[in-house]
């Protein structure tokens, strides 16, 4: 289990997390979400210990990363795929690895397998597509079979095939009981792979909880068509909010559809399309950090960390 | 599991990392050719082919002068192991896989010095044979052996702490090296001819005056002993090691 208390990084005056605080659980998959320069890389890499906090605490399992005397056993991590020394082989950057935790030579080659390089990890990385680099990175977090899987934007550089396959990955490895911890700005592959999201804008904690919640915390929408929009918003009145969307168009918030149709059939109001409007988490996710955005385009705000 | 078994297993990861890159191989390979290439051509000048020299009475004198260039490649290889991890990002991963920095420090110091140290060993040994060879009766004892050696184990020990130790200071291939060959060539060139005696005493306390006293046995003063020397070489090698590894231990790791 992680757990991160009040974790806040400096660089100079800018200040890029800020009393964070949150828990990431075992047998589940956690999304890590953030605009550009929010600090999810920051929070990762403190958890790590490769960044030292300002204040607060990252521990992994109930202790600080440093104090796991085999890291790798306990945390699997693939922070940039791209670090690596382009002149090894990808079996070779993985026996150092595994040597340097005291890992077993023969489970080099049982990651290898299960991250599909197969042949490939016996040629230099200088030759790597960025997919072969992100599955030499995800065998790299598997090696020590760890209960915490930590992944910062996995499926960048993957194929279809490659995503779908991470996807079942995280899956299998939260019902194998383990922690897995992914950040992304994909919001519709975490939403396809997490149970929980974490959101973070600013360096500040924006949300944490069930991905269901927060798709659901706008309420449920009902975007009506109809050549009497303003019958139905008189009939609505007072029950729900109508708002316009255009000529002929409205979207009820707060009730769901059964109900709208029934108010729209006893004030006598031709409905021409009812359908509840499908959240996203994306949807969600702009709602939630529409303030806490660093970069925006057309004009610049404070912040450096990513 | 305790600090030696966690040191213990970082040794045997670094000296994999060490060997397994293309660099390590082509700086040793063409360090071997240059310095058997010396060798033969003091064994061709020690059996008068050239007639610069007076006679030597061991093969291992002959072969000394070698040591320099030894030093100059193997900080080179010290430099390029140390601060190659951050110019490819890799120092991320390694503090991954070994996050006590004290021991990574340690682990790394150990494998480049030990590593340096094995090669100059095995290619002073060869130059000196190259010597031998050529010059009828010109033996290899080795007691003479064991102190060129040892005198080789200091200089070139020393100078890879050094590049050690410049490599996590600098984090940058570049600046490490430009700054060893500014403490082992030119600035010890530059301040000593200078006419200026404070200028002198810096050159002297510099690590390439250092070495090349211990290698001569005579230096750019006659204030400078044998003992100084090895003082000298010894404390840049323990001093940049030391600067480096607060560096490592003090800041966010690559950044």
């Amino acid at each position: 289990m992680i757990s991160v208390r009040g974790l806040t990084k400096d660089f100079g005056p800018v200040r890029a997390v800020d009393d964070l605080t949150f828990d990431v659980g075992a047998g589940s998959v956690t999304g890590f979400l953030g605009p550009n320069g929010a600090g999810k890389s920051t929070t990762m890499r403190m958890l790590l210990g490769l960044d030292r906090p300002t204040a607060g605490t990252a521990t992994v399992g109930g202790r600080d990363y440093r104090e796991h005397p085999a890291p790798l056993r306990e945390v699997g991590a693939l922070l940039d795929a791209g670090a690596v020394h382009p002149g090894r082989t990808g079996r070779t950057h993985l026996r150092i690895a595994a040597r340097s935790n005291g890992i077993p030579i023969a489970r080099v080659e049982e990651v290898v397998e299960r991250v599909g390089l197969g042949a490939a990890s016996r040629r230099r990385i200088a030759g790597y597509s960025l997919g072969m680099r992100q599955r030499l990175g995800i065998a790299t977090a598997l090696l020590g079979d760890p209960p915490v899987l930590v992944f910062d934007e996995p499926v960048n550089g993957l194929d279809l095939e490659g995503v779908r396959w991470i996807r079942s990955l995280f899956r299998e490895c939260a019902e194998e009981g383990r922690t897995v911890f992914v950040s992304s700005h994909l919001m519709s592959e975490v939403q396809l792979v997490a149970d929980r999201v974490v959101i973070i804008g600013r360096g500040r904690l924006v949300a944490d909880a069930e991905v269901g919640e927060i798709v659901g915390s706008r309420g449920s929408r009902v975007l009506v068509r109809s050549p009497d929009v303003d019958r139905l918003a008189a009939a609505l009145a007072g029950e729900a909010e109508v708002r316009r969307r255009g000529p002929g168009e409205v979207e009820v918030v707060g009730l769901p559809e059964a109900r709208v149709g029934d108010a729209a059939h006893a004030a006598g109001v031709a409905v021409h399309h009812l359908a509840t409007v499908e959240e996203s988490l994306e949807a969600a996710y702009w709602s939630l950090t529409e303030d806490a955005v660093e970069f925006r385009g057309g004009h610049e705000r404070a912040g450096e960390a990513s | 599991m305790t600090t030696g078994s966690t040191l213990a297993r970082t040794v045997r990861a670094e000296w994999l990392r060490l060997w397994s890159v293309r660099s390590t191989w082509v700086l040793v390979t063409l360090l071997a050719l240059f310095v058997a290439g010396l060798g033969a051509v003091a064994g061709w000048d020690a059996a008068g082919g050239g007639g610069f020299d007076a006679p030597s009475r061991t093969a291992w004198e002959d072969a000394r002068f070698t040591m320099l260039f030894l030093l100059f490649g193997l900080v080179a290889l010290a430099c390029v192991a140390t601060a190659a991890d951050y110019g490819t990002g890799g120092i991320v991963p390694t503090l991954q896989w070994t996050p006590r920095r004290g021991v990574l420090l340690a682990a790394r110091a150990v494998v480049v010095v030990g590593a340096a140290v094995l090669v100059a060993a095995v290619l002073l040994t060869v130059a000196a044979a190259l010597v031998a060879v050529q010059v009828p009766g010109l033996a290899m004892p080795p007691g003479a052996g064991a102190s060129t050696l040892g005198d080789a184990a200091l200089v070139v020990g020393s100078g890879a702490l050094l590049g050690v130790g410049l490599g996590f200071l600098t984090r940058s291939t570049a600046g490490s090296l430009v700054t060893a060959v500014g403490l082992l060539v030119v600035l010890p060139l530059v301040l000593g001819n200078l006419p200026y005696a404070s200028l002198k005493a810096v050159a002297e306390h510099l690590p390439g005056a250092g070495a090349i006293f211990v290698v001569f046995g005579q230096g750019m003063s006659e204030d400078m002993t044998l003992a100084s020397a090895r003082v000298t070489l010894l404390a840049w090698g323990v001093g940049a090691v030391t600067l480096g590894g607060l560096r490592l231990l003090r800041s966010d790791a690559g950044r």
